[in-house]
């Protein structure tokens, strides 16, 4: 029976340890300023820029930030040290920002390419849940997916709400590219989650 | 049958239903619905104190102003933008009959188009009125529609351009309240209505304007907050915080910059105000939708609507138990009350404290007729009718 139970033991730890919970403690250290920009046009990169602001984090809010301001801001002197990406599209913002999903992609990917040129992290991100997935998109709209397979596959690590891993769609990414997942449950604790990845 | 015989049955068949859908229309034209006012409201104005081009219209609504004791920001809550979204009409009501500010002043419409109150869709056989129950019987309210009247503002334009934008608009939505901000002085009722609400919100230096609406669960701007580029920081948080702690999801979206006509856009763009704009679910307005009557409306039950759903083609999910008007209130009053809080957090130095709103979770567990109060026990000179 003890030897049962031992086995037990092994089995939740071993879970534990490689639960996406667990990354949250295992997770890249990133560094100040941060530019913080999307990939869809949705409301998302605010709910990070209201945590930001409240956390006294250095970041540049440009939700349609090209290379050029990575490049602009290392002849500043005061070059970025990371980039978050919020993915998740809004056929409202796009057109609104008169962007197509194409656009949005090939704007993120030259960003991430500079970034990487820079030895930026780049941080690919989803907090809005199921309801900013393909399934809350209009039919036949594939925006959302499209958004996550141009940023999070080429990220340092993820920062994804949980409901929206519903179907284990980032889930699947962290554990085929070996990137670190931090899922959060409530949008308060995207706070925190902040504050740990910025904490020197 | 001789002919004659056959054209005198169908002649008084027709006559007999010419009769009782003009008393059906009279009655629901003229019902009065009552409103008594909470021991917060200091003043009831009429719109037209702002802009005299309204004077004597169906459009000259009450406004139910409220003052707290300690000074503070000033909000609007516009229910009845479109009347046929009761649940933004009656949310709206909760406030009017049961506020009290503590800080900061609070301006309350139940009737934003007025003259949408006094009809119903055409052809649209949507019942004529719809009624809560409460305590002490039952409270009547008029159905209404999205569009003003037709006997109010006739004919339309073949095409309906905004003012100022020059956008080309649907013909019909030259009647919309929410397609007709920033309005004129000269323009047609429902464009001199919403240039009334310009002028009180810029003579009262109003600093946040909810307007409060329900959406078809096949519309993708549904279960959330829209708004102004000037509010994206409060509808942020306003939207995070809902959705941890009040049991109901809520999202935000930005209102579009090259969309006219919309309160959420003009309230922005022609005043010092921000605008807010909260959408709840009405499955009422589903093109899919079963029984056009008021168990519908105030249940949000139909079997047509779930089926819509499984086949993927809805925005907002639903079941066997609908969308009963208590949720949907409930969502705007919870929404309307974080909204205040999450602004004091914002602007310390100008206050918006309001007690004795019911939120989500209340409205749910007591039903909003609770929340409506009994016009037989009202005080002289604290009932007045929409």
């Amino acid at each position: 029976m003890k030897y049962v139970s031992f086995i037990l033991l092994l089995v939740v730890a071993a879970g534990l340890v490689w639960s996406p919970a667990a990354a949250q403690k295992q997770q890249v250290k990133l560094e100040q300023p941060v530019l913080l920009t999307s990939c869809g046009q949705s409301p998302g990169p605010l709910k990070i820029k209201v945590f930001f602001g409240r956390l006294g984090i250095d970041y540049v809010y440009n939700v349609q930030a090209a290379a050029g301001d990575i490049i602009a801001k290392k002849k500043e002197g005061k070059p970025f040290k990371s980039l978050i990406i919020v993915v998740g599209a809004s056929l409202k913002g796009m057109g609104a920002a008169k962007v197509s999903i194409e656009e949005e992609i090939d704007r993120t990917k030259k960003l991430i390419a500079e970034a990487r040129k820079q030895g930026m992290k780049v941080v690919g991100s989803h907090v809005e849940g199921m309801e900013r997935r393909a399934q809350g998109a209009a039919p036949g709209d594939n925006s959302d997916e499209q958004s996550i397979d141009a940023v999070c596959p080429q990220s340092d690590i993820m920062v994804v709400r949980k409901d929206g891993d519903e179907d284990k769609r980032f889930t699947t990414i962290s554990t085929g590219k070996k990137i670190p997942l931090v899922l959060f449950e409530k949008n308060m604790e995207l706070s925190d989650v902040l504050k740990n990845l910025y904490q020197k | 049958m001789t002919p004659m015989i056959r054209k005198l049955v169908f002649g008084f068949a027709g006559l007999a239903l010419l009769v009782f859908s003009g008393i059906s229309f009279y009655q629901s034209r003229r019902l009065k619905e009552p409103v008594v006012v909470s021991d917060g409201v200091t003043q009831v104005v009429r719109l037209s104190k702002y802009f005299s081009g309204v004077e004597g219209t169906a459009n000259d609504c009450n406004m139910y102003i409220l003052e707290g004791k300690e000074p503070g920001a000033t909000f609007c809550i516009l229910g009845g933008t479109h009347p046929e979204e009761p649940a933004g009409r009656l949310a709206a009501w909760i406030f009017a009959e049961n506020a009290v500010l503590q800080k900061g002043r609070l301006i309350v419409v139940l009737s934003a188009n007025r003259s949408a109150t006094t009809v119903t869709r055409v052809g649209g056989a949507y019942p004529p009125e719809f009624s809560i129950p409460t305590s002490w019987g039952e409270q009547g309210f008029r159905m209404g529609d999205r569009w003003s009247n037709p006997l109010d503002q006739w004919p339309d334009p073949e095409v309906y351009i905004h003012y100022p934008s020059g956008q080309y608009l649907a013909y019909v939505d030259v009647r919309n309240l929410n397609r007709c901000w920033p309005g004129r002085p000269n323009g047609t009722l429902t464009e001199r209505t919403t240039y009334a609400f310009m002028e009180m919100i810029r003579k009262e230096k109003v600093d946040i304007v909810i307007d409060l609406h329900e959406a078809e669960l096949q519309y993708p701007v549904i279960s959330t907050i829209v708004s102004h580029e000037k509010a994206q920081d409060l509808a942020a948080i306003v939207s995070m915080t809902l959705t941890d702690m009040e049991g109901f999801k809520m999202g935000m979206e930005f209102s579009p910059k090259n969309l006219h006509g919309l309160s959420h856009r003009e309230i922005g763009d022609f005043s010092d105000a921000a605008g807010l704009l909260f959408e709840a679910p009405e499955p009422f307005l589903d093109a899919t939708r079963g029984k056009t009557n008021t168990e519908q409306l105030l249940t949000g039950k139909d079997d047509f609507v779930v089926r819509a759903g499984q086949h993927g083609l809805l925005f907002e999910k639903i079941d066997a138990n609908g969308w009963p008007i208590d949720k949907r209130v409930g969502r705007h009053t919870s929404a309307v009350l974080q909204t205040m809080v999450s602004w004091t957090e914002m602007h310390p130095d100008k206050p918006m404290v309001c007690d004795s709103i019911p939120r989500y979770a209340d409205v749910v567990a007591r039903g909003l007729g609770q929340y409506l109060r009994n016009p037989a026990l009202a005080k002289p000179g604290r009932i007045w009718y929409e």
